[in-house]
């Protein structure tokens, strides 16, 4: 396995037609026997979509016009395509590919790349993994899905040797040259255009292409197919779009006898957390959040995922997290795969591990392990600690935090007295005051009325006027706060909005805030 | 009286001291530094590793301001030995607020709960967990189960919770305040400030804080202030000069409204 080398092995599987695929749109009953194809309508004409073999064989090719292959082959028999279907479809089954490996990519409408790095040597070896992958998907769904499939050091070339090679093929790592020249060049993925032209210049082969000056075969056929055939080579890199991002912190456990019992999820959640949680420990790192999937008999796959505040890799606590959200997974007919994958791996400070024994470091793990406990059941964004957002509006200075983010230096500054309790939005009040610009002598909240005994102020606080557009500043939004006890005791913040003398903005009271 | 006699009274009386406190371990308290507040305490100060409950009056249910200050200021000196952490249905705790009191809220995790429910299990979570020296929870009610698994968390790592009993909406509480199994409970409202003379504006806050039930302790009522200076070691709440509850009288009443 070449887990040495840079390049990411890629294995490709397409699908030989499309819409035969995991959620069959043929009714069994009709399936028997008789050349079969799927119809899609483009502008205004019915075309051939899709293909059976039997169709094939007879001289039928997509993109023909239904009409004409009816009247070719009476006995076609022809249902309409569903491209949604399709496509979610082969998202569903990109999905049901994470047990193989934990970076899945969609290629167009009928292919899987699964990067494979690190990971073949749960199957032991490349060759088995890929027998596996395609049994696995021959049994899967009521027809099966007819796969190819291959191995390759680089995207392209599994690409090219799975839809155009013969059979199932592990290339070995740096021969992908030997194994591409004799392909047709459509093997390529090249654009239609080039596919039909080349050929017709008598370069029908890989083979012929590698010889030719690279300059011309740009400024004849444009980037791409020089592109391509570095990218199949291994030449030039080949970004994938994977549905989660490849991690070698991935481990699986597959099961002889499918398990169901919520005690036995609990357990193999335990000991596939113990497995990867132990190569964590040994090369010193920790991971900040880990996602354990359960793959069911019948394709369908459940990931619950945990959280942690700090870099963990501590099984039994892992364990613990996973356990009250294992409930949640219904097992079916039974779970046969069980997947784990680690994300956010970082190394462990040295520091860290140091402090083991002393006090400080048993409050603080006993800290991080209750907002572990506190955030996986509550939600992430329920446990917060407040850190200094820099602004003078009071709804704007606080943000939330991980609690476990080391402090930051700043703090409110002391001198500008704020309530212990800010109400979410501003109510109004009617008050009362004696001069335009004192503080009222009374004012009325939510239906009491408060007489003021002592106030203080005003503190102004502007607008943030850069955060609106320029027409909708004005001297309406400048807030002029007082902080007022009524004659039990209450404190309160209340705040003028508006300024008097301005004849376009009416000023009005509002209560934002009590204080302790 | 010989030593051994003076010895083995002194261990009767620390075992006649836990029985009261309805606890079996002994616990250490936080003093206020004011005999008039310490003496009706058992053990001379606030009992921590227990939990104590906080209700308010009037106005005071719908806010819950004057409740979640003082008892910010009760925890406010745990907060050297670990972290705050404060349960909350409504999210209108504003830190900076708390700062102005002279809490440090980069001590203080705040957790938002749905119900009633989620607000209890958290609070015993966070109670029995290590590196927790106080707990705040605004909690509508709780019962005496509850309060007794409340109690046996606070025993492990010997954190104090403060229940602040709080509609989250407003409104007044449902169920009226039964016996429980708190350390002690308090009625707090908000009281009048006396400013410095010639001083314009507010003076320090002030509550009237009426300590209802005590176990192994009696009844009081004092009107505290925010000691805005409060040196190392003293309490932030002082009971304000000239206004001390006369303590016999507010037990009268105690027991006359019980």
């Amino acid at each position: 396995m070449g887990k040495q080398d840079a390049t990411p092995k890629s294995q490709d599987l397409a699908r030989q037609s499309p819409t035969l695929a995991a959620s069959p749109p043929v009714p069994p009953h009709k399936g028997e026997g008789g050349p079969l194809a799927l119809l899609i309508t483009e502008h205004g004409t019915r075309r051939l979509h899709a293909l059976d073999a039997a169709a094939r064989a007879l001289g039928l090719y997509p993109g023909q016009k239904a009409t004409d292959a009816a009247a070719l082959v009476p006995e076609l028999q022809t249902h309409d395509a569903d491209p949604e279907g399709d496509a979610a479809a082969l998202t569903a089954l990109g999905d049901w590919c994470v047990r193989f490996s934990p970076a899945v990519a969609l290629d167009g409408t009928d292919g899987l790349f699964l990067d494979i790095t690190g990971v073949s040597h749960l199957w032991d070896g490349e060759a088995a993994m890929l027998e596996d992958l395609l049994a696995r998907l021959a049994r899967l769904a009521a027809n099966g899905i007819r796969a190819q499939g291959a191995v390759a050091d680089t995207a392209g070339a599994a690409w090219a040797l799975a839809r155009y090679g013969e059979g199932p093929v592990v290339i070995p790592s740096g021969g992908q040259s030997a194994h591409l020249a004799p392909l047709p060049v459509a093997a390529l993925r090249l654009d239609a255009a080039a596919t039909a032209q080349l050929p017709r210049l008598g370069l029908t082969r890989i083979n012929r292409l590698l010889g030719l000056p690279r300059a011309q075969l740009t400024r004849r056929f444009g980037p791409l197919v020089v592109r391509r055939l570095d990218q199949a080579l291994g030449h030039a890199e080949e970004a994938l779009v994977y549905r989660r991002p490849p991690t070698p912190w991935f481990d699986r456990l597959a099961f002889a006898e499918p398990i169901s019992q919520l005690d036995d999820l609990v357990r193999v959640a335990g000991d596939i957390a113990e497995r990867l949680c132990e190569r964590l420990r040994t090369e010193a790192r920790g991971a900040r959040r880990f996602t354990l999937t359960f793959h069911r008999l019948d394709g369908k796959a459940f990931p619950v995922s945990v959280g942690l505040s700090t870099l963990g890799r501590d099984a039994r606590a892992l364990t613990r997290l996973f356990a009250p959200k294992l409930e949640t997974i219904d097992p079916g007919f039974g779970i046969e795969i069980v997947t784990l994958t680690a994300d956010g791996v970082e190394l462990v400070s040295a520091a860290q591990g140091q402090l083991d024994n002393s006090r400080a470091a048993m409050a603080e793990e006993g800290l991080t392990a209750l907002v572990d406990r506190l955030s996986n059941r509550l939600g992430e964004a329920q446990v917060w600690r407040a850190e200094v957002f820099e602004s003078h509006v009071p709804e704007r200075a606080v943000r939330a935090v991980a609690p476990m983010t080391p402090a930051a230096a700043t703090r409110w500054s002391p001198d500008r007295p704020r309530p212990l309790r800010l109400l979410a939005h501003p109510e109004a009040i009617t008050a009362v005051a004696e001069l335009p610009d004192e503080p009222p002598v009374a004012f009325t909240w939510r239906g009491r009325r408060h007489r003021v005994r002592l106030s203080e102020g005003p503190e102004r606080i502007a607008e943030e006027w850069w955060r609106k557009p320029i027409d909708a500043v004005s001297t309406g939004l400048v807030r002029d706060y007082y902080r007022v006890e009524d004659d039990v005791g209450g404190r309160f913040w209340i705040f003028r909005a508006g300024l008097y003398g301005d004849p376009a903005v009416t000023v009005r009271w509002w209560l934002h805030g009590v204080f302790a | 009286m010989p030593a051994s006699r003076l010895a083995r009274l002194a261990a009767v009386k620390g075992q006649i001291a836990a029985l009261e406190a309805g606890t079996r371990t002994p616990s250490t308290v936080l003093p206020f530094g004011d005999a008039r507040v310490d003496d009706c305490l058992p053990g001379g100060g606030l009992p921590l590793g227990r939990w104590h409950e906080l209700t308010g009056s009037g106005m005071e249910t719908e806010t819950g301001a004057a409740t979640a200050g003082f008892a910010a200021l009760l925890a406010l000196p745990l907060t050297a030995q670990g972290a705050v952490v404060w349960i909350l249905r409504r999210d209108d705790l504003y830190a900076p607020g708390l700062e102005t009191l002279g809490f440090p809220a980069r001590r203080l995790i705040q957790v938002r709960v749905r119900d009633e429910t989620a607000a209890l299990m958290a609070l015993e979570d966070a109670l029995g967990s290590a590196g927790v020296a106080a707990v705040a929870a605004e909690i509508e009610d709780v019962d005496l189960t509850a309060g007794r698994r409340l109690q046996l968390a606070c025993e492990k790592h010997g954190a104090t919770g403060f229940v602040i009993r709080r509609r989250p909406f407003g409104g007044a509480s449902r169920k009226t305040a039964t016996g429980s199994a708190a350390s002690t409970r308090w009625r707090v409202s908000a009281a009048a400030s006396d400013p410095p003379p010639g001083e314009p504006g507010l003076g320090p806050p002030r509550w009237t804080a009426a300590l209802e039930r005590c176990r192994g302790g009696r009844p009081g009522e004092w009107t505290f202030e925010w000691r805005q200076e409060a040196d190392h070691g003293s309490h932030p709440l002082a009971v304000a000069s000239g206004l001390a509850g006369d303590g016999v009288a507010a037990e009268d009443r105690v027991r006359l409204r019980a």
